[in-house]
């Protein structure tokens, strides 16, 4: 039985293939302006590697930002949910999941079986996101890709003191003005942005084992900062901590599937 | 449906029909804007009082020039209203001081456009003996105020009729929300919403007639509504059909509530009984508390555990307009207490006005769902 699981986000969009509870495939596309777009092209791109066509697909589940508006998925589950399922699939002692995506950052709590105990979300702002990381990896003029392992040359961490991402862009501009080394200010950006989503996780409370997901767990000096602060590291996730949330919108297709038969 | 239709356009339009109507027979309309606003007075003064809100506005830029983007959404949309002239069809204008965010909104509103007749009724912010003396005191000058400005003599036997007649709209409302209790809910929270508001903003003797004839009025319920996961909904002002509406769509259906615009607002019937002037301070000063009262959390946790055993209640949304920071540090500890009595619960920041980030909430609320539901 082939299921897929469709995550389409803010700034990146996934795709997973599962037959009979193994991944067989997946893939990671940049959005495109609509929904629906996005979510068709990472499918098209993923099918036609793997050779196979939309009707070889039993279920599937979208999720993420634009799950409600994507015509082929029979179903949709919140991202919150699918990241928690994915993540308990590949790390079964996982308990608390993080995700940092490029416009939200949540802490999720499972339960011993996988389900959805409890969450939260970041409020309307931009600050703790990966959307943030990218506005102020351009104001220091590198690529948002460098600035994990740039932060790991650090030698002395400049404190970023505003939240607010515009703010902290201008705050990035008067530290280069002062001539202050890039290496340093994107280890300060670093420590801000896990600051941030160590606010988050104090929520729902850090409960081992912990695990980073999103685009921005990618980002070795945030994790590496997140790290110190929750006094714990990341467990490791034997899959690309990118696609866990299509991951989870699969396994969520599996699952319907079994229960309509 | 006629009734309730006829509600619907009510609350849909601020200057209704009722109030075009009163104001036609040469009688005045004064606004409010809070809960401990005892409108009995300027019922018995033949007065009609008309519940502020700030409904229908995204453009805030002549509020913000005078507030500052700090300010809960819902002082500055009034502001706004007030600012544009739509308000101009009170005579005048009582506030209470409920919170920091709504008294600014009256400091600029009186600065800028102040209606013929302004009150502050302040109230103090803990329960205790003293305490109702200065509120006791505070109503005598807000009722003398009237009388001298309106030129008109409020009498006990006038308050005493007022008195009679909002008990009425108050039983009359339990007996709406009872319908909500069901396990096929007669009505949707969209609907009561909807009623909600009209209930402030025209006579209550014809809104209790026109809400009699709804309660008789067959229901249709809504289809599914057994299935849905049942909600109680509780935090800042609402008055925003849309907002219950975007959390009903993800699948629940919204049984009970407790806003200053909802059950809070009517729980608590007057005596009718004895000395009514003292019975409506009593009434008003220790009605179902605002977390604006400090020493009174237990109070209104405890109202809420007894909503939700009334309704069914399988979760719970707690919502804070954002900088409304009497409603957000309440949620945090309601959220706490109620999660530990196991009831799975919600906290959703939000912006009073047209539903911009509908998206964002029914991300939050699906997994508030899924998370019952598994």
């Amino acid at each position: 039985m082939i299921v897929a699981g469709c995550d389409v986000g803010s700034l990146s969009a996934e795709a997973v293939i599962m037959e009979n509870g193994t991944i067989i495939g997946s893939e990671i596309i940049r959005v495109r302006p609509k929904a629906e777009q996005s979510a068709k092209d990472v499918m098209d791109k993923l099918l036609t590697r793997l050779n196979f066509s939309y009707n070889d697909i039993r279920f599937t589940v979208a999720t993420g930002y634009g799950r409600e508006n994507i015509s082929f998925a029979d179903d949709n589950v919140s991202e919150i949910s699918c990241h928690g399922k994915g993540a308990h699939f590949l790390v079964p002692s996982i308990k608390t999941v993080v995700d940092v995506g490029g416009q939200d950052c949540k802490a999720i709590r499972v339960s011993s079986n996988g389900a959805l105990e409890d969450f939260v979300m970041n409020d309307k702002c931009a600050a703790g996101t990966g959307r943030s990381l990218e506005l102020n990896a351009e104001s220091l003029g590198v690529d948002v890709s460098e600035l994990g392992p740039l932060s790991l040359e650090a030698t002395d961490t400049i404190t970023i003191t505003n939240q607010c991402s515009i703010f902290t862009e201008m705050e990035i501009m008067h530290l280069l003005m002062e001539d202050k080394s890039v290496v340093n200010i994107a280890a300060g950006i670093n420590e801000a942005m896990a600051r941030r989503v160590k606010m988050l996780v104090g929520k729902v409370g850090v409960k081992k084992d912990i695990g980073i997901t999103g685009g921005v767990s990618k980002n070795i000096g945030v994790v590496k900062y997140l790290e110190n602060m929750l006094e714990t590291d990341f467990v490791e996730f034997p899959e690309d901590p990118q696609i866990i949330g299509a991951l989870g919108a699969a396994l969520f297709a599996e699952e319907k599937t079994k229960q309509a038969t | 449906m006629k009734a309730f239709k006829e509600l619907t356009e009510i609350s849909g339009s601020r200057q209704n029909s009722y109030v075009s109507a009163w104001k036609d027979q040469g009688k005045k309309v004064v606004g409010y804007v809070c809960s401990y606003m005892p409108e009995e007075i300027l019922h018995a003064a033949d007065i009609l009082p008309y519940r502020i809100n700030g409904k229908g506005v995204s453009d805030m830029s002549q509020a913000d020039a005078y507030l500052s983007r700090v300010n809960c959404s819902f002082s500055r949309c009034c502001l706004e209203l007030g600012f544009r002239g739509e308000y101009d069809f009170l005579d005048g204008a009582v506030w209470i001081n409920g919170c920091d965010h709504i008294r600014r909104c009256y400091d600029n509103w009186k600065a800028k456009r102040p209606f013929p007749f302004m009150h502050m009724l302040p109230v103090p912010h803990k329960i205790f003996p003293e305490g109702r003396q200065w509120y006791k005191e505070e109503v005598i000058s807000f009722k003398e105020a009237v009388e001298a400005y309106f030129g008109v003599k409020i009498t006990d036997d006038k308050i005493a009729e007022a008195c009679s007649v909002y008990n009425e709209t108050r039983k009359l409302l339990r007996k709406l929300y009872d319908k909500r209790t069901e396990d096929e809910p007669g009505f949707t929270g969209p609907e009561i919403n909807t009623i909600l508001s009209a209930s402030v903003s025209m006579p209550k003797p014809e809104f209790n007639h026109l809400l009699e004839q709804v309660l008789q009025e067959t229901q249709t319920v809504k289809e599914g509504s057994k299935k849905s996961i049942r909600l109680l909904v509780a935090g800042s002002i609402m008055d925003d059909q849309g907002f219950i509406e975007n959390i009903e769509e993800m699948g629940a259906v919204v049984v009970a509530d407790a806003f200053c615009l909802g059950a809070k607002n009517f729980w608590d019937l007057m005596d009718e009984n004895g000395n009514v002037f003292e019975n409506l301070i009593d009434r008003y000063y220790t009605h179902s508390p605002c977390p604006r009262m400090a020493g009174e959390y237990p109070t209104r946790l405890n109202f809420i555990k007894e909503q939700i055993e009334r309704a069914n209640v399988e979760g719970v949304i707690l919502e804070h307009i954002k900088f409304c920071d009497l409603h957000g540090t309440d949620n945090a500890l309601l959220k706490k207490d109620l999660e530990k009595a196991g009831i799975a619960t919600l906290e959703l920041e939000r912006q009073y006005g047209p539903l911009a980030d509908s998206g964002r909430i029914r991300t939050r609320v699906q997994a508030f769902l899924e998370r019952i539901k598994a």
